[in-house]
C-alpha cells in the first residue's frame, strides 16, 4: 500500500516538522511509530511520523508542509476507533490532537461548550457537572475517546436511543481544509442558514477536513434516573421484549442487551451482579421527571414480565447503577479474557427484525463453528456481535471473515445498515456496494474530491478502493482487554 | 423556455404523458417565483421520470425549480432563470411505514396534513407543526427546513430524518443515509439537502423516524407586562428540570395573532405571552401545572391560564401557522427567521423594535425559546410603506444580527419581490463558508440546472 517515498525527502520533512513544532512534538523513531500503527479495530498501518500540534495555526502549517511533500495526513484522537479511522493506511503524518485538549468556553446559559478536538468525552461532562449539565453522547470508550474522534466517526453510545448521536449535538466547527485554509462552519446558534455543512462533516471519518474546534450542545441532567435489569431464560423472550417496548411507545433512555455467554464473561471480570445461569439480560434505563420515570419503569417491568422475564431488578442506588453500567461498558474487554482475539461488528436492523436476526447470528455461529457473543444497543437495533477466534489458526480466521460477511449481508437485506456508530473506515469500505449503488458512491467520491482533491487526507477510508469488491478487510491482531465497546 | 418551446413541451409530454405537462397561464402563474413564471409545469409520477426530466433540462440548458404545495417559493433570492416547474405533488405515496419500528418512508409530494393523519391512526406523529399545513408537502418542508414549535423538544428535520432518495442536477438518482434509526454508513449527503431550497437535488423520497403520541398533553399561557419578565420566566423554565414540548414567547403583536380567535377570551392577548406545552403521563402534566404556577408567580406573571384540549389544538395550530397569519393580515409583511442564542434574545428584540420604530413599521415577533425567532415587520395600519423603507429596515436587521452582542443569523423568509430587488441580497452578509457551499453545489448540480440563483452566496 505505502508508496516508496524518498527517504531523504522523508528526513527533510521531519526536520521541517521539528523546526515548526519543536522536537518534543514530533515522533519518528521506529518504536514510537509502532504505538501509532493500530487503533481499537483489527487494522494496522504504520505512519512515517506523528506530530502533536498545539494550535489551529500549527495544524494549518503542518497541512501546508504535507502538501509540499505530497504526504498523506491522518487525524487521530485517542485511537479508540473500531474501524481503522485513525490508521495511516498509506503511511504519512499522523496528526495527534492530544495537546489540543482545552475546553475553550462553557456557556451554560445557552447550553453550549466550545472545545478543542483532543478533549476527552467524559472530561467535558466532568467540567460541566457542577452546573447540572452533561455532554450526552456516551460511547463506551468515553473515559478515553476524544470529542474530535467522536465528530469524525459520528459516535453513539447507549444513551443515543433517547438523545441522538454526535451529529445531533454539534452546532459549529473550525476546520483546516486540505489546502491549509482555516474555515468556520455553523456557530453557536441552533441552526445556520445555508447548506448543513456540520451534517456533512460529522461522520466523514476525517476524509474531508481536519477539525480543530467544535461547538457542542450541553444537556441538562434529568431529575430522576432508574436502571432496571431484566433477566431471561430464552433469547427469544428477550428480543420480543425489546420489540414490544418499541411497539408500546415506551421510550427508555437506554435499552442494552447482553446474551448469557457475554454476561458470564462480564460477571467473572467485573462482578456487576449479573446472574450467570440465564440466557440474556436487558439493561434498561429511564430518565426524566420523577413522575415520568415511575410510570415508565412500571410499564417496562410489566412488558418484561409479560415476556416471561425471570426477574426484573431495579438498581437501588448510584453504586448499583454504576456497577451495572461498568459491566456493560467493559464487556468487550471481558470477552478478551476468553479468547486471544475477537472481531466486533456494528450492523443495524429495524427493531422489529431483532428476534429473527439474533436467531440468524446463532445459526451463523453454528454453521461456521464459531463462538459469537452478543452485547448491543437493542433499543435502536444496533448489533454488536463479537466473533471470538485465535489468530494462530488461519483456517478459522477465514471462517470468521465469512461469518461476519454473512451477518452484515443479513442486516442490509432486512433494510438495515452496515454500521451504526463504529464507522466504515478501512474495515467495511469494500462492503459499501452492499448498501449503495455505483451512482451513490460516485457522488460521495466527488463530494470528497471537492473538499480533499488530492486525496491526501485519510486515504483509503470510507469509500471502496475497487480492488477487492465486497470483501471485509480484517487483519488479525491481538486484542487488548481495555478495548471498549 | 425561450428556444423551441413547443419541442420541449413535446419531449416532456413523452416523459410524463400529455396530461401532466401544464402550460395553462393560471397553472404557470401559480408556480411563479418572485416575478418569474415557468414555461411549463411538469408532474412526474415516479423517480425515473424526475431523472429523465432533469437530464433533458440539463441537455437543453433549462432551469428547473422543484415544487409541491407552492407555499415556500418566495423564500430565497429571485431565481436567475426559470423554465420548468417540477411539481412533485403526484408523487404522494407512503412507501414504507413500520409503526412497530417507528420508521417511515414517503414520497416527497405527500402533504404533511395527510401524512399526520396516517400516522395518527397508529397513535404516532412527526414533530412537523409547520405553516401552510393544508398544502405543504414533505419535500418542501425538508427543502426549506421549515420550523415547528415542536422543535423545542424534538429537534429540527435533521434530527429525525434518516435518509433520502434524490435526483441530482445531472439527472442521477442517488441517496444518502438509510431507513434505520442509527446509521453512520457513508457520508450523510441527505443532510445537505435539508434547507437547500431545491438548489442541490430534487428530493424524491424521505425516511423519518416517527414518534409516539404522548398519552396526555397540557398547554398553558402565561401573560406578562413586559419582555423582561417573559424572558425571565423562560430562563427559569430552561434552568429547571422541566422539558416542555413547546416553549414560545409572543410579543403583544404576535400574541394578538396567535391567541385571538379560537383561543380563550380570558387571555389578555395584548401582553407578552409565554406558551408552554407539556406532554407525558397525566401525573407529569399535573406536575408541570404546579411547577409552572409557582415559577409564573415568581416571574410576576399577570396570569397563568391552562388551556382546554380544544384550545390547545387551536393555539398550537395558530403558532405553527404564524407566518401565514401575518401574511393573511398584512400581505406586504416582511418576515425574518432568525437563529439566536437565548441570552441574546432580549437585546436582539430591543434592536428590532428600534428599527421598527424609526422605520415607522409595526413589529410582531414569535420566539422559540430554543433559539429561533420569527420577526415580522408590517406597514403601520392605514399607512403606505415603500419597498425602499422595508429594504432599508431589512438591511439594518442583517446588520444588528451581526453585532457581537447578538451574534444571530437572519434569513429573510418572506417579503415582496420589490423589497428583494431593493435589498440586493436576501441572505445577508458574505460568510467564509459560502465558498465550501459552492463546492458542494458544483458536485450536485455542476450545470446549475436546479433553482439557479435562489440560494446563499449567489448559488
Amino acid at each position: 500500500m505505502k508508496s516508496d517515498r524518498n527517504t531523504l525527502m522523508q528526513r527533510q520533512l521531519i526536520r521541517e516538522l521539528v523546526a515548526l513544532l519543536g522536537p518534543k512534538a514530533v515522533l519518528s523513531q521506529a518504536e514510537d511509530l509502532m504505538l501509532y500503527e493500530y487503533d481499537g479495530s483489527v487494522e494496522l498501518g504504520s505512519p512515517e511520523c506523528i506530530v502533536f500540534p498545539s494550535s489551529t495555526r500549527e495544524v494549518a502549517e503542518i497541512v501546508r508542509l504535507a502538501n509540499r511533500y505530497e504526504t498523506p495526513l491522518v487525524g487521530r484522537g485517542a485511537g479508540t476507533g473500531l474501524s481503522g479511522g485513525a490508521i495511516a493506511r498509506d503511511g504519512g503524518i499522523v496528526i495527534a490532537f492530544s495537546r489540543m485538549n482545552r475546553i475553550l468556553e462553557i456557556d451554560a446559559a445557552n447550553l453550549r461548550a466550545v472545545v478543542q478536538p483532543g478533549v476527552v468525552n467524559l472530561d467535558l461532562t466532568r467540567a460541566v457537572e457542577h452546573l447540572g449539565l452533561y455532554y450526552a453522547p456516551d460511547p463506551s470508550s468515553q473515559r478515553s475517546c476524544t470529542i474530535g474522534g467522536n465528530v469524525s466517526e459520528n459516535s453513539g453510545g447507549p444513551h443515543t436511543l433517547a438523545y441522538g448521536v454526535t451529529s445531533n449535538h454539534v452546532t459549529g466547527m473550525e476546520l483546516v481544509l486540505p489546502e491549509g485554509e482555516i474555515v468556520r462552519i455553523g456557530g453557536k446558534t441552533i441552526e445556520t442558514p445555508g447548506y448543513d455543512l456540520n451534517g456533512l462533516l460529522v461522520g466523514s471519518e476525517g476524509t474531508l477536513a481536519l477539525v480543530t474546534e467544535i461547538t457542542v450542545r450541553l444537556t441538562r441532567k434529568p431529575e430522576a434516573v432508574k436502571t432496571l435489569l431484566a433477566i431471561y431464560d430464552t433469547l427469544d423472550d428477550t428480543t420480543e421484549t425489546v420489540v414490544d417496548i418499541t411497539v408500546r411507545a415506551i421510550t427508555p433512555a437506554a435499552c442494552e442487551m447482553l446474551d448469557g455467554f457475554t454476561l458470564r464473561a462480564v460477571e467473572d471480570y467485573v462482578h456487576a451482579g449479573f446472574p450467570k445461569d440465564c440466557a440474556a439480560v436487558l439493561l434498561i434505563e429511564v430518565e426524566g421527571l420523577t413522575e415520568a420515570v415511575e410510570a415508565q419503569a412500571a410499564a417496562i417491568t410489566e412488558v418484561c414480565l409479560q415476556h416471561r422475564a425471570r426477574e426484573v431488578r431495579v438498581a437501588r442506588d448510584d453504586r448499583e447503577r454504576d456497577l451495572l453500567w461498568k459491566g456493560r461498558k467493559n464487556a468487550f474487554g471481558a470477552l478478551g479474557r476468553l479468547s486471544p482475539m475477537y472481531y466486533v461488528q456494528d450492523g443495524v436492523i429495524p427493531r422489529t427484525r431483532l428476534p429473527e436476526t439474533l436467531r440468524c447470528i446463532e445459526e451463523v455461529g453454528r454453521k461456521y463453528d464459531l463462538q459469537i457473543g452478543n452485547i448491543f444497543h437493542a433499543g435502536d437495533g444496533n448489533l454488536h456481535p463479537l466473533i471470538l477466534f485465535d489468530e494462530r489458526d488461519p483456517e478459522q480466521f477465514k471462517r470468521v471473515v465469512a461469518a461476519g460477511l454473512e451477518i452484515m449481508k443479513h442486516c442490509v437485506a432486512v433494510g438495515g445498515a452496515l454500521t451504526g456508530e463504529h464507522g466504515v473506515g478501512m474495515e467495511k469500505n469494500e462492503l459499501m456496494p452492499l448498501m449503495f449503488t455505483p451512482e451513490d458512491l460516485d457522488l460521495m467520491r466527488r463530494v470528497r474530491a471537492a473538499f480533499n482533491p488530492a486525496g491526501r487526507l485519510n486515504p483509503g477510508k470510507v469509500l471502496p478502493l475497487g480492488k477487492a469488491c465486497g470483501e471485509i478487510r480484517v487483519q488479525p491482531m491481538p486484542v487488548s482487554t481495555t478495548i471498549p465497546a | 423556455m425561450s428556444r423551441p418551446a413547443q419541442a420541449s413541451v413535446t419531449r416532456l409530454e413523452e416523459i410524463v404523458g400529455g396530461a401532466y405537462v401544464l402550460t395553462d397561464p393560471s397553472e404557470l402563474a401559480a408556480r411563479q417565483v418572485d416575478t418569474k413564471s415557468p414555461s411549463a409545469v411538469v408532474q412526474p409520477a415516479e423517480v425515473a421520470q424526475v431523472a429523465e426530466i432533469i437530464r433533458f433540462a440539463a441537455a437543453e440548458k433549462l432551469a428547473v425549480i422543484p415544487c409541491g404545495g407552492c407555499t415556500k417559493l418566495g423564500i430565497g433570492s429571485p431565481p436567475a432563470r426559470y423554465d420548468i416547474a417540477l411539481d412533485l405533488s403526484r408523487m404522494n405515496r407512503v412507501l414504507a411505514y413500520d409503526p412497530h419500528d417507528l420508521t417511515l418512508g414517503v414520497e416527497a409530494g405527500v402533504r404533511i396534513e395527510e401524512l399526520l393523519r396516517v400516522l395518527a391512526e397508529q397513535n404516532q406523529f412527526l414533530p412537523l407543526g409547520v405553516p401552510f399545513a393544508d398544502r405543504a408537502t414533505v419535500g418542501g418542508i425538508v427543502a426549506a427546513n421549515s420550523s415547528s414549535p415542536l422543535r423545542h423538544f424534538y429537534g429540527g428535520v435533521r434530527d429525525f430524518c434518516l435518509g433520502m432518495e434524490f435526483v441530482t442536477g445531472e439527472g442521477v438518482i442517488s441517496k444518502g443515509g438509510g431507513r434505520v434509526v442509527k446509521n453512520v454508513t457513508g457520508y450523510d449527503l441527505h443532510k445537505l439537502l435539508i434547507g437547500s431550497l431545491g438548489t442541490l437535488a430534487v428530493i424524491t423520497r424521505v425516511n423519518f423516524r416517527t414518534f409516539p403520541l404522548p398519552p396526555a398533553q397540557g398547554s398553558f399561557v402565561a401573560s406578562f407586562a413586559d419582555a423582561e419578565s417573559a424572558f425571565g420566566f423562560c430562563r427559569a423554565i430552561a434552568q429547571s428540570v422541566l422539558a416542555p414540548q413547546i416553549l414560545e414567547i409572543a410579543d403583544p403583536g404576535a400574541a394578538h395573532l396567535v391567541l385571538s380567535g379560537g383561543a380563550p377570551a380570558r387571555i389578555t392577548s395584548q401582553q407578552w405571552s409565554v406558551i408552554i406545552t407539556a406532554a407525558g403521563q397525566p401525573s407529569v402534566v399535573d406536575r408541570y401545572a404546579r411547577e409552572l404556577g409557582r415559577m409564573a408567580s415568581i416571574a410576576n406573571a399577570a396570569e397563568l391560564v391552562p388551556l382546554s384540549d380544544a384550545e390547545h389544538s387551536s393555539v398550537l395550530g395558530r403558532i405553527s401557522e404564524f407566518p401565514r397569519l401575518v401574511l393573511d393580515a398584512v400581505p406586504s409583511a416582511t418576515i425574518f427567521r432568525i437563529s439566536v442564542l437565548p441570552t441574546a434574545m432580549p437585546s436582539l428584540l430591543k434592536n428590532l423594535s428600534e428599527i421598527a420604530k424609526h422605520s415607522r413599521l409595526d413589529l410582531a415577533t414569535l420566539t422559540r425559546a430554543s433559539g429561533i425567532m420569527h420577526a415580522a415587520f408590517l406597514a403601520e395600519e392605514g399607512s403606505e410603506t415603500s419597498s425602499a423603507t422595508m429594504a432599508g429596515g431589512a438591511k439594518e436587521v442583517f446588520h444588528i444580527c451581526s453585532l457581537p452582542e447578538n451574534r444571530a443569523q437572519a434569513m429573510l423568509e418572506s417579503c415582496q419581490s420589490e423589497v428583494k430587488r431593493a435589498l440586493g441580497d436576501v441572505w445577508g452578509p458574505w460568510r467564509q463558508d459560502f465558498e465550501l457551499m459552492h463546492r458542494v453545489k458544483s458536485v450536485f448540480d455542476p450545470q446549475n440546472v436546479l433553482s439557479p440563483g435562489r440560494f446563499a452566496g449567489g448559488i
